[in-house]
């Protein structure tokens, strides 16, 4: 008789635990009192919303902003499915995606830089020869002026939007060689690039000012900088996204006009990124 | 009376709902699996997922060729059989036949230990210590190699090897190598001859064990193996893994579309695989019991 | 009073495992080609004395070992002796059959390989002489791939002498070999003593005096690890000189 009453009371513990776990892991609706929005998705983006997110939340207490990586695709998919309220995205909304309502806010300008080891003699490439380098066409660096070593490329997995961008503006559509070694962030491209004289890779151009061991090189005759970028020279550059399904209200809309502003650019700019022109 | 009637009812009232949610979970999981990646066989033919060698999920058009990543599950799953096997056998017969009782505990500890470190962790040393060692000592354009999983999971799954091993080596009877000696034999003819193939059974079902977790790995490898799905030409190539390839795209992949799918079917093979594993774990033993 | 050969003797053997000392100061003279018994009490030390016979004692972790075991004259003990010869030489057979978890004819070839011996031809002659002489080949002779979990308890004991005998061993040393048979199986095994002792010098440890009696020619009576009494069978049970041992035949104890 003791020992089932024992394991009964322990049952029905266990079942409340579970029960009250599920009900206090649901997302907790806005109230008048406390906001809270989670925003989700680019790496590229990433350091912009989370020093924003910071900067709102000093301002605003009772606000919480939740960001997370993942990639591009990971957030604009989170979006569509509704787990997350604002989707960061370093790529532009593809037609299938704008047709589920989707909008896209412009926030800042990316370049995405070719970067190599530091080592390597080489100051530029041509557009093209960086395309030819990534299709598997050019595989020894003194095909191009370098050292007579076998080039490594490095990419990005296809969930990235820095990879769209490289993708459309680089290799327009064409594929990248299968022998490319993919790396899941653009953290991890630059500590695989610094540690590999022989590598060619590419980052958003804010993880290069922290980035030891690598260098950009100049595209066309033009090195990376905000100016270029803001003014078109630069080839591969890009808009950074804030995404929201249906014109934002409440919190999203407040903190993507906070991430627009002078105070928020500053932010951007201070994230090694590229002010709105 | 009546109360050990009732408690031997209660026993089995109560153990059969955990016991049959665990097989039940293992079956859904199962039917999910299955559910979300046969359809990609109506979107392509089989033949061009198992057959076909080239992986770009994401290309216009796009396709899906298992090949590449089966093998090079397949690859860096080999390789690190041929590192942890043999260490995991000698190491198991030192530790069972040779070493004194306070070397046996400190061995025994240590594998412990490393049986416990996380995959996430071993996969941090590979990246940081092995690759940049393996590049640098066979003059590779990159460390990121099938060998270099092959090695990280060899440490891994050694732990896994080598106790199962010693235990099955440890639990043969005493009787049979008294036997052995007493007619002259020495002590290493005793351990090949006898002992060992006493305990084939555990030794093989350790092998097996340390198989399903080294092809089923996916944080260790992914972060040593370079990622490029390409059919490797050496040990040396750089490879990407069935579960390396699951757990890179599958944020991505779009609810219900053929990469989708086409993700869920690479879970196929792996399910089946362990299957086939298991099934020939199960016969092995039965056969090797006299 | 003995007029064979000696063929195995010990002298003032001691063996103790760790502080236990199990075996005293043990002097006795084995003859060849007859059947010496060792009978006492349990936990006299009759086991360790047989394994000290062969050198298996010293596989226990903490036994030592002192006094001299003399072969043929020459003491086995000796530091430049190898004891897998020594085992070669004086085989055993133990208390619960133990045959190995392979077929029958593996378990008798297992020794001759050990020998050295690996062409087929004459591996299969020895393996089926070795079987004949223990009165198994008969029964077994259609299923010798077969594996020797198989047979019945006294079946394997059989095969189990079998085996040691398949080596040519000099001397049989047999630790209890029937305690865990049945009457019958005893009775064939006792049988197949008779015969073996023609070519073979044994010593054989029991606790069954009925046994001791039937078929040993000498016997030792061992008590708290000292030898009390030895000399021929009828003697020792018909006259026993020393009380102790008068009490043990007599069933008074042990």
């Amino acid at each position: 008789m003791k020992k089932i009453t024992a394991v009964g009371i322990t049952v029905v513990v266990l079942l409340v635990m579970m029960t009250s776990a599920i009900l206090l892991s649901r997302t907790p609706t806005t109230t008048s009192t406390a906001r809270s929005i989670k925003v989700k998705g680019s790496t590229t983006v990433l350091p912009i919303a989370q020093a924003a997110a910071e900067a709102w939340m000093r301002a605003h207490p009772r606000d919480s902003i939740i960001v997370e990586g993942g990639g591009s695709g990971v957030g604009i998919a989170a979006l569509i499915d509704g787990t997350c309220d604002i989707a960061n995205s370093s790529r532009a909304l593809k037609e299938e995606e704008k047709q589920k309502g989707l909008i896209s806010h412009e926030i800042a300008l990316d370049a995405v830089c070719v970067v190599v080891h530091q080592s390597n003699p080489i100051e530029g490439l041509t557009l093209e020869q960086v395309k030819r380098i990534f299709k598997g066409e050019i595989t020894n660096w003194s095909e191009v002026g370098g050292p007579n070593l076998e080039i490594v490329v490095y990419t990005r997995e296809s969930t990235s939007g820095t990879y769209e961008t490289f993708e459309s503006k680089v290799m327009a559509r064409e594929n990248i060689t299968l022998r490319a070694l993919t790396k899941s962030s653009n953290g991890e491209m630059v500590q695989a690039i610094s540690g590999n004289p022989n590598g060619i890779g590419y980052v958003g151009i804010g993880y290069l000012a922290q980035a030891r061991g690598v260098k950009a090189l100049k595209i066309n005759g033009v090195t990376p900088t905000p100016e270029t970028v803001r003014n078109g020279t630069y080839p591969i550059s890009r808009f950074l996204y804030m995404i929201t399904k249906g014109q934002p209200e409440g919190l999203a809309k407040d903190f993507i006009d906070f991430v627009k502003s002078p105070e928020g650019q500053k932010i951007v700019e201070e994230q090694g990124f590229v002010r709105l022109p | 009376m009546k109360e050990k009637i009732r408690l031997k009812l209660s026993g089995k009232i109560l153990t059969f709902p955990p016991a049959s949610v665990s097989i039940l979970a293992v079956f859904f999981i199962f039917i999910f699996v299955f559910s979300q990646g046969l359809p990609l066989f109506s979107k392509i033919s089989p033949f061009n997922f198992f057959f076909n060698s080239t992986w770009r999920p994401t290309a216009t058009p796009p396709s899906f060729g298992i090949v590449p990543l089966f093998l090079g599950s397949l690859l860096v799953t080999s390789l690190a059989l041929l590192i942890s096997v043999p260490l995991g056998l000698l190491g198991a017969i030192y530790i069972a036949e040779i070493a004194n009782p306070k070397i046996k505990e400190q061995i025994k500890l240590t594998v412990e230990v490393l049986s416990g470190i996380p995959s996430v962790v071993y996969g941090f040393f590979g990246l940081r210590v092995l690759v940049p060692l393996v590049q640098k000592t066979f003059g590779l354009p990159t460390g990121e190699t099938a060998l270099t999983g092959g090695i990280v999971l060899s440490i891994m799954i050694l732990p896994t090897i080598l106790s199962l091993s010693e235990e099955a080596i440890s639990s043969v009877p005493v009787e049979y190598k008294e036997a052995s000696l007493a007619i002259g034999a020495t002590k290493w003819r005793t351990i090949r001859s006898v002992t060992i193939p006493a305990a084939a059974s555990g030794i093989t079902a350790a092998i097996i064990l340390g198989l399903g977790r080294a092809f089923g790995e996916t944080i260790a490898v992914m972060m040593v193996t370079g990622g490029a799905p390409i059919i490797p030409t050496s040990i040396f190539s750089p490879v990407r893994t069935m579960t390396q390839t699951i757990a890179a795209e599958m944020g991505e992949a779009v609810f219900g579309s053929t990469h989708y799918n086409a993700l869920f079917a690479l879970g196929i093979v792996l399910f089946t695989v362990n299957l086939i594993l298991n099934l020939l774990a199960i016969r092995l033993i039965k056969k090797k019991k006299w | 009073m003995v007029k064979s050969k000696i063929k195995l003797q010990t002298k003032k053997l001691n063996v103790w495992y760790g502080n236990m000392h199990v075996v005293k100061d043990f002097t006795l003279k084995i003859p060849e080609k007859k059947i010496t018994a060792v009978i006492g009490p349990s936990g006299c030390g009759k086991s360790t004395f047989l394994r000290s016979l062969n050198r298996m004692v010293e596989l226990v972790p903490g036994a030592r070992v002192s006094g001299e075991i003399l072969l043929d004259g020459e003491n086995i003990y000796d530091k430049d002796v190898d004891e897998t010869e020594i085992r070669l030489r004086i085989g055993m057979v133990f208390q619960k059959p133990n045959p190995f978890p392979k077929s029958i004819y593996e378990n008798v070839a297992y020794g001759l390989k050990v020998r050295g011996i690996t062409e087929e031809k004459k591996l299969r002659l020895l393996v089926e002489e070795s079987l004949k002489k223990v009165g198994l080949w008969e029964e077994v002779r259609d299923r010798l791939n077969r594996s020797a979990l198989e047979l019945s308890g006294g079946q394997q004991q059989r095969l189990c002498i079998a085996r040691a005998l398949a080596v040519k061993p000099e001397v049989i040393l047999m630790d209890e070999p029937c305690s865990s048979l049945d009457p019958i199986a005893t009775a064939k095994i006792e049988d197949l003593l008779f015969e073996l002792k023609k070519d073979y010098t044994i010593v054989i440890v029991t606790h069954n005096l009925q046994q001791a009696a039937r078929v040993s020619d000498y016997t030792a009576f061992m008590y708290a690890g000292k030898l009390i009494e030895h000399g021929r069978t009828e003697e020792i049970f018909e006259r026993p000189k020393n009380k102790i041992t008068q009490d043990y035949i007599t069933g008074r104890f042990g």
